[in-house]
């Protein structure tokens, strides 16, 4: 069988648009190339504005993790400023975040990846009644009758009898790597109607803290909310209990749906436990801080990298060494004044766009030159994957017990061995096991919050340092956060009150970035070599590693599609 | 981004009228499936949003979408977006009334900006107008 190039341009349900090109040799991938076919512009937005309002903008950066922009936005600033926010400060926004994990992960898995898995339209076919039992078998979740079951079957129906596929349009149905059964893809679909229903609810918590949804809002120095119990316009007794009721509600959600959900679609696709592994290098700059951002000691998730996938050693990560994370432009649409075989740490970084792809529609982008709009980031000069899998990685590499008997847990229960966390079903795995672990910590971090306002404590925020008069003339700064994606940084450079220069590293930057001037690859690239493609023209395989990261592209690149048109095809050259 | 945000400009221009206690604004920003809940809780739904089909810049249509389907091609960067909103209504039994104004706008030329070109502003007044009419 002869060389094919695939091209999937664009990769449907993720944010953004990602463009892959797959060399496939007899039915296995040799070659990759991951492009972002948008670019993004804040940086340059950014530039002379109030530091003070950047979280404001860069939050706008992305649809589905709008929080954690703006979380890394006011972290970055009070490191520059050196601000530490009040105790309820920092426990609002770890509620907040772990809502984001939740909320988001669920999203993902019912709503983005799980068809790649997942076939809709057999569902229609299945037996309500054992549909039924498998649920019952698995769960005590209460939906699970079998009148329960044939009524989401019939509203399906109705659904694709209307000739509108809709959101159910783009997937691979019918094709052979579908493993479910019929009866486990109508429990599947049941739980993806359900989980619309959960989102909703969950994302109040945003609105209560952060004033509105979506876009709450976040301040420099702690949070723009007041906390009195007895009053109507504040965080009260009211919307507390309301809150502690959504987080009963999650942990319910996620231990009684997703995770059995998980667990059972896994058994039938053990053979993605060897592949998709890619890089074995992996980064988290951990989170959810329990004593203060500058105490990475006291974090849920520990800060650290795990290289060679040896999980006996945690090297550590400071991002504000220049020599440690610097970003390449070699095979990236952009220029810099040092020479594009440079790498530049990002509070000496530069935006200066400079696209000389082929003017489209076009076939093919050469790779020997720039072949996207996304930067190449790189730790000590290696390529990382960032996301939960990471997290989980390095979580357990440092001992985080509860981390090690989860995944522990897990790998028994579905009796695989340690080497199948490096794959795409690990990937796809570790965000669920995340999800337990955040639900759980949002619940100790609402325990807290109500422990701290009932000792009288009710401070949300610190005047300290909010005027420019108290700055130094300029100063610097990097804020860290673990993304549901992974590791977020944002560095800026203020001077006289106003922001000279902000640079965001963002996860997909890590994951989907084009190769260093070396020709090393990062995560997606790496990632799909040695994949087994049986329909060259569904390639399913490609699409169900690249969902396996949860591609963002909206804050990696934004706004470049020069005719404004999808190209919605695969095409086979 | 530049007249992708017409929308986000239409919104803030609307909050400041005098607008009927039963209508609510709301900036959507680039969210998908967050806004589910708060659109369906609603009988009646105006979306205001820029699209790239090719008409001249600043042409308003009036549109009535039922499925994702009927959009206007690339009304935004986000694939999983406000279109899919519309078949998670129909999936989940209850369908309120939208319509949809779609503004023409130009793929992005020049510097990036938070800013309307001024084709794009000059129409703005009409479509407030356009949009006050339609509440009533």
């Amino acid at each position: 069988m002869a060389t094919k190039r695939i091209v999937v341009d664009p990769i449907t349900r993720i944010e953004g648009h990602l463009r892959v090109e797959a060399v496939v040799e007899n039915g296995v991938i040799t070659d990759a190339y991951s492009s972002g076919m948008m670019v993004r512009g804040l940086e340059i937005i950014l530039r002379g504005r109030d530091p003070r309002d950047a979280w404001a903008f860069a939050q706008r950066a992305c649809g589905v993790c709008t929080t954690i922009h703006a979380l890394t936005s006011v972290r970055t600033v009070e490191d520059a400023l050196g601000i530490t926010v009040p105790k309820n400060a920092e426990l609002i926004r770890n509620i907040m975040e772990a809502v984001l994990y939740v909320h988001d992960h669920v999203v993902h898995f019912y709503h983005l990846h799980a068809l790649d898995w997942v076939d809709v339209v057999s569902a229609l076919k299945a037996d309500p009644g054992e549909t039924s039992k498998i649920a019952q078998s698995i769960s005590s979740w209460p939906k699970s009758s079998k009148g329960y079951f044939s009524d989401v079957r019939n509203r399906v129906q109705r659904f694709v009898d209307s000739g509108q596929l809709g959101i159910f349009a783009n997937g691979y149905w019918g094709h052979k790597q579908m493993k479910l059964p019929p009866e486990v893809n109508l429990l599947a679909v049941a739980h993806y109607l359900e989980a619309l229903e959960w989102q909703k609810e969950i994302v109040k918590v945003h609105a209560i803290f952060g004033g509105k949804n979506p876009h709450p809002n976040y301040l420099v120095g702690g949070m723009p909310c007041s906390i009195n119990l007895n009053e109507v316009n504040a965080i009260n007794n009211e919307r507390l209990n309301f809150v502690g009721r959504l987080i009963k509600e999650a942990n319910l959600f996620v231990n009684q749906v997703y995770i059995p959900d998980l667990i059972a679609i896994a058994g039938f696709y053990k053979d993605w436990g060897a592949i998709g592994g890619g890089l074995e290098n992996y980064l988290s700059y951990g989170d959810f801080p329990t004593r203060g951002y500058n105490q990475p000691a006291a974090f849920k998730y520990p800060r650290g990298i795990v290289l060679d996938r040896n999980l006996n050693e945690v090297h550590e990560v400071d991002s504000s060494d220049p020599q440690q994370i610097r970003e390449y432009i070699k095979h990236s649409w952009y220029n810099y004044s040092v020479g594009d075989d440079e790498a530049l740490h990002p509070w000496r970084g530069e935006t200066e766009l400079n696209y000389t792809g082929p003017k489209p529609p076009f076939e093919h982008l050469d790779v020997t030159q720039k072949y996207s709009w996304i930067k190449t980031p790189r730790w000590r000069d290696k390529p990382m994957e960032v996301g939960p899998l990471s997290r989980m990685l390095v979580a357990y590499a440092s001992g985080v017990p509860e981390v090690k008997s989860l995944v522990n847990d897990t790998l028994k229960r579905l009796n695989v061995p340690v080497g199948a966390l490096f794959s795409t079903l690990g990937r796809t795995a570790a965000r669920g096991l995340e999800s337990i672990l955040a639900a759980q910590w949002m619940q100790e971090f609402y325990d807290d919050l109500i422990t701290n306002i009932k000792a009288g404590d009710t401070a949300t925020f610190t005047r300290d340092k909010w005027e420019p008069s108290t700055w130094p003339e300029s100063c610097q700064g990097v804020g860290m956060s673990e993304a549901p994606r992974g590791a977020l940084a944002h560095f800026i450079r203020i001077n006289d009150g106003a922001i000279e220069n902000y640079q965001m590293v963002v996860p997909t930057t890590w994951n989907a970035s084009p190769r260093d001037p070396a020709g090393r690859m990062s995560a997606f690239e790496a990632s799909l070599i040695g994949t087994p493609v049986a329909d060259i023209d569904q390639p399913l395989e490609i699409i169900r590693t690249i969902h396996s990261f949860d591609p963002c592209l909206a804050c990696s690149v934004h706004l470049y599609d020069p005719r404004g048109k999808h190209i919605h095809k695969i095409r086979v050259v | 981004m530049g007249d992708e945000g017409v929308g986000v400009h239409a919104v803030r221009a609307l909050q400041k009228k005098k607008l009927p206690p039963h209508v609510s604004c709301l900036d959507g920003g680039t969210g998908g499936m967050v806004l589910l809940g708060p659109m369906q809780e609603a009988q009646k739904i105006i979306i205001i949003d820029a699209t790239m089909d090719g008409g001249p810049p600043g042409r308003v249509c009036r549109l009535v979408p039922k499925f994702s389907g009927d959009y206007p091609v690339a009304l935004t960067a986000h694939d999983i977006g406000l279109k899919d909103v519309l078949d998670a209504f129909y999936l989940m039994g209850r369908v309120p009334e939208v319509i949809l104004f779609a503004v023409s706008i130009l793929p992005l030329s020049g510097g990036l900006s938070l800013d309307l070109s001024p084709e794009i502003n000059k129409n703005l007044p009409q479509l407030i107008k356009t949009i006050l009419m339609e509440i009533q």
